[in-house]
């Protein structure tokens, strides 16, 4: 299988062919008898009243076709849904996903935490078990198929599944507040090599330049709610920052990681994602550069 | 007669005036009014957010305004047009269809449509005190709860709701009533109209689905203002819950809102195809599948919640079934326009172009009851594209079906033809334009409810399209307005019967005087006036 | 105007369809509250047990279901001496209710104080409403049957009683899940 969201193609094909067939088989009906049978005069049709074999027939095609697609649907659901392998026979990955107003935070056992960012093995089913810390928020990665709600006060469990390396664009896609739209995930599917070595430096703790950055970043004014393991012990109420230089996006995909960007952002959170819980940082310049420098020493 | 001859016409308040009134023919009017009023500010509203999605990262409105406005235009459509015009429709039409000289609780009947007002003012207030609501039409917990909501904005969707409802509740009553008890002499339920029969299922839908969401307003109020915990995890409760009761109402609803629109397409097919109704029976007994089986798939709206595979699978299979009542029915339609004589008046345009969009609407919502394609398209623009085809390619589309239809009744004059050509391509092709490119949008990968949308997603033009087609639709609107305005002053006059027609309504004088009969008819069939017209060819008995 | 003479007959039928409708409706709406209730009632079990005095409520319960009994024969005889009782009966137990409220609240116990405080507040607080305006009903035909006795038809006295053995109904359902099912919890 190419990826996990390949049955759900197939499935949307047969229904989409059926669809097709019948909303021709309307239409054209429709406007052949308007032409056929336009006439100014009324009263002169002949006054049939119905025909019951056929109407039993016309209830009891629908019902077999929906029948045949309702055990279509059993099968792929099977293909795709809990305890799917995908026709892979590697043992799942799990990653624990905690929904938060306005990101997506990622947990690998081992005790890689990261943040906008999902990296995953190709060719291996993908288990994420998922919960909320406030609202309903739901994960969709599109091309890998289905979506689940992140719900809180309750663990859901998706599997997702892909052959082929590459980088997929993902979101919320339940509305949970001001910043819905930009709750923005990537997903970079590599090979296996390359995943462990990605998973083996984002569990090892920080190893960020010394200097005026960490000093701010370990202050109250980043601490409060920004960790930083093995350099900032702080309160884990936002991103993880631990490994943030090694992210191509930041603030759930309003924005791109590029030093620019992030001091834009640091600077002023609600000029470009107002609502966000991030509040204005009163930094001077200067401090904003050594900041900057710092965070993008977390690789 | 002049523009005011609406309000001023013989019969048309004259006895009590607007406040006092408590004749169904003026609160028929009165709803009708009141929708269309809200029809323009939903409708508004709906123009601001396509602005907004016109272009990436667009940004005309903020979000919270953004989320103000889409939650205002769904509850606007659904609590303050569709119902009102609706009932409305069916407040007019119905005591006329059945021989009877009102409705069963007349003083209740305007109470009905005081309190749907009031509730919509509340809703409205909200925007002046301290904001609307904005956690969308269906307000999912815990987001309206105390620790994630913003103002005050849901308090207002609480009462306004719940006040709107009341009234939509004893509406229904009433006309269950009125159906039920006050058909003249001859007219058992096989010889209803199929209007006067969606009607009467309609209603018991309301009854059955309005206390549903009473009681989800009730708890989210105990929540909110008492410190309760239904839906808030954190203090022990169920964020679900509030769906379970929310959708509960909330399906049933959308039937409640497409059952009138059937039973009008059901009258007008007939009477421009100059035949019966092909399979009475049949329409009739899918009519009554509907209303059972729409209480039993509301969880469709819910498969990726994680209810389990077991539960998705239940009401997969139900909503797949219900599928069959509502697609039969386009078949006994397109069986009636078979070897008629079809007439291109107004009303029927409109008829068949519901019968193609509406086909649609119903098509990708089988689609949506298949659970893996579901996964995918929930929460997408694919579903806000389906609701649309539905909601108004089915239940608006009718309404304009049946405002051309009625209208010469209610006011003495026809609509005119050539404007009215105008409103239906405008609509047609805008609304074509503006929700076909939605479910693209939704394979896309776009989701619904957002402010604004990344560039370089291949989401951009389809956006753009959209945002032309919503300005079409209101072009056509303006085209209805016109035609409405035209004819009200000079519009050719209609006498009782200018569309030949088959049912009762169409034997009073247009507008009917206050009584509407002056004496109770008494009827051998389904189609009184046929039989009346045609004695050499009535219906069989 | 003739016409209007033929509808008489249907009256009576009308307002009690109407009437039936409603309570329809209304069941819905409490079958909506329960089924909260229930879907609460393990976690809240354990306060349940502590706090609930089944006994009081039993016995203050037998008083409301009484009233139906006695609004039954105020129906039949459209007897305002009936009618009267049974307005006593309910306000007794409303009275009872209160009680019931004062002494929780005063232990700590609130909509908001937790899950169970929420759950019971609403369900019995909704029900209780129900029979403030069910009191207010009879009060309103006491007053009106007292004035104009003749005025008054059957079908006011049939349904306002159809009104009041709804409220004693749902009584039963609520007084089985929330304390019955506490002692068998």
């Amino acid at each position: 299988m190419a990826s996990s969201l390949e049955p759900i193609v197939v499935l949307s094909l047969v229904v989409g062919v059926i669809a097709a067939v019948i909303f021709a088989g309307v239409l054209v009906a429709l406007i052949v008898f308007t032409v056929r049978y336009r006439d100014v005069r009324a009263g002169s049709a002949p006054q049939i009243h119905g025909h019951r074999a056929l109407e039993i027939a016309w209830t009891g095609v629908p019902l077999l076709l929906l029948a045949i697609i309702f055990v279509l649907s059993l099968v792929t659901l099977g293909q795709i849904g809990q305890g799917a392998t995908f026709g892979s026979l590697e043992p799942p990955l799990h990653v624990d996903v905690i929904g938060h107003q306005w990101w997506f935070e990622f947990r690998y056992a081992g005790g890689a935490v990261t943040a906008n960012e999902l990296h995953v093995p190709v060719g291996v089913p993908i288990e994420l078990d998922l919960s909320s810390a406030d609202v309903i928020h739901d994960l969709w990665v599109p091309e890998l198929g289905a979506k689940s709600d992140v719900v809180p006060g309750q663990r859901n469990v998706m599997r997702l599944f892909t052959a082929r390396a590459g980088t997929f664009s993902g979101e919320c896609a339940e509305f949970c507040g001001l910043e819905h739209a930009w709750m923005r995930v990537l997903v970079v599917a590599e090979p296996r090599a390359d995943f462990d070595r990605w998973l083996a430096a984002q569990g090892a703790p920080a190893s960020g330049a010394a200097g005026r950055g960490l000093e701010i970043v370990g202050s109250a004014v980043c601490s409060s709610c920004h960790v930083v393991q093995g350099q900032v012990a702080g309160t884990p109420i936002g991103p993880d920052l631990t490994h943030v230089g090694s992210r191509t996006i930041i603030a759930g995909g309003v924005l791109a990681n590029t030093a620019d960007a992030l001091r834009a952002w640091i600077a002023d959170p609600q000029r470009y994602k107002p609502g966000a819980l991030m509040p204005k940082v009163p930094l001077s310049s200067a401090d904003l550069d050594a900041v900057v420098a710092y965070l993008r020493s977390l690789k | 007669m002049t523009a005011t001859a609406l309000v001023r016409r013989p019969g048309a308040f004259a006895t009590a005036g607007v406040l006092r009134t408590v004749d169904h023919k003026d609160i028929g009017i009165m709803y009708v009014l009141l929708g269309i009023a809200f029809l323009a500010i939903g409708g508004l509203e709906a123009l601001l957010l396509r602005v907004q999605l016109a272009t990436p990262g667009e940004q005309v409105l903020d979000p919270s305004t953004y989320d103000q406005l889409f939650t205002m235009h769904g509850i606007t459509m659904i609590f303050l047009v569709a119902i009102p015009m609706l009932i409305g429709f069916a407040n007019y039409v119905v005591p006329l269809q059945i021989g009877a000289e009102d409705v069963a609780f007349p003083r209740l009947n305007a109470l009905s449509f005081w309190l749907t007002l009031f509730g919509g003012v509340l809703l409205y207030l909200s925007f002046v005190a301290g904001g609307a609501p904005d956690a969308g039409w269906f307000a999912y917990a815990p987001l309206t709860e105390p620790a994630h909501a913003v103002g005050t904005g849901m308090d207002w969707y609480i009462f306004g709701l719940a006040v709107s409802g009341a009234g939509s509740i004893i509406g229904a009553i009433n006309l269950a009533v009125t159906i039920l008890l006050m058909r003249c002499p001859g007219m058992v339920m096989g010889r209803a109209p199929m209007f006067t029969w969606m009607v009467l299922i309609t209603s018991i839908l309301i009854i059955g689905a309005y206390p549903m969401l009473t009681s989800a307003l009730v708890m989210l109020l105990v929540d909110r203002q008492l410190g309760g915990r239904f839906f808030d995890p954190a203090g022990g409760g169920n964020a679900t819950l509030w769906q379970h009761l929310f959708w509960s109402f909330g399906h049933p609803e959308v039937y409640i809102v497409v059952l009138p629109a059937f039973g009008m397409i059901s009258e007008i097919v007939p009477v421009f195809s100059g035949k019966p109704l092909f399979g009475y029976r049949f329409v009739a007994a899918s009519g009554i599948a509907i209303g059972f089986l729409s209480f039993g798939v509301w969880a469709h709206h819910m498969f990726a919640v994680g209810l389990g595979d077991a539960e998705n699978a239940f009401f997969s299979g139900t909503s797949m079934l219900i599928a069959v009542p509502t697609g039969v029915k386009i078949f006994n339609w397109l069986a009636t326009m078979w070897r008629g004589r079809i007439r291109l008046a107004m009303p029927m345009v409109f008829a068949i172009g519901f019968i193609a969009t509406f086909v649609i609407g119903g098509l990708t919502g089988v689609s949506l009851a298949v659970v893996p394609i579901d996964l995918y398209t929930t929460d997408s623009y694919y579903v806000v594209g389906h609701l649309h085809y539905v909601l108004f390619g089915g239940t608006m589309m009718a309404v304009f079906a049946g405002l051309y239809y009625w209208f010469p009744k209610v006011t003495g004059r026809l609509l005119g033809h050539g404007l009215g050509l105008v409103h239906f391509w405008f609509t047609l092709i805008g609304l074509t334009l503006a929700f076909l490119p939605m479910h693209l949008l939704g394979i896309e990968g776009m989701p619904r409810r957002v402010w604004t949308y990344p560039p370089g997603m291949g989401w951009d033009w389809p956006n753009l399209v959209s945002t032309i087609g919503s300005f079409l639709i209101a072009a056509g609107a303006i085209a209805l307005a016109a035609n409405v305005w035209r004819s009200l002053r000079a519009g050719e006059r209609a006498g009782d019967d200018p569309w030949d027609a088959f049912t009762l309504e169409w034997s009073t004088p247009s507008p009917p005087p206050s009584q509407n009969f002056d004496t109770i008819p008494r009827v051998r069939g389904p189609r009184p006036l046929w039989d009346r017209k045609n004695p050499d060819r009535m219906d069989p008995q | 105007m003739s016409a209007q003479a033929d509808a008489i007959g249907f009256t009576r039928d009308r307002n009690l369809v109407g009437i039936a409708l409603f309570i329809g409706s209304e069941s819905l709406f409490f079958l909506a509250v329960v089924i909260a209730f229930v879907v609460f009632r393990e976690q809240g079990l354990a306060t349940a047990k502590a706090q609930l005095d089944v006994g009081r409520t039993a016995l203050f319960s037998l008083l409301l279901f009484a009233s139906s009994g006695t609004m039954g024969l105020a129906a039949a005889r459209r007897s305002r001496l009936w009618l009267g009782l049974t307005a006593l009966l309910g306000a007794a137990f409303l009275a009872g209710q209160g009680l019931e409220y004062a002494r929780l609240l005063g232990a700590g116990l609130r909509p908001g104080s937790e899950l169970f405080g929420t759950t019971f507040f609403t369900l019995t607080g909704l029900h209780a409403v129900h029979v403030l305006v069910g009191l207010v009903l009879l009060a309103t035909l006491f007053a009106a049957s007292s004035a104009r006795p003749r005025r008054v038809g059957q079908t006011a006295w049939e349904g306002i009683a159809m009104y009041w053995h709804f409220v004693d109904a749902v009584w039963v359902v609520v007084f089985s899940v929330v304390y019955i099912g506490t002692v068998l919890g």
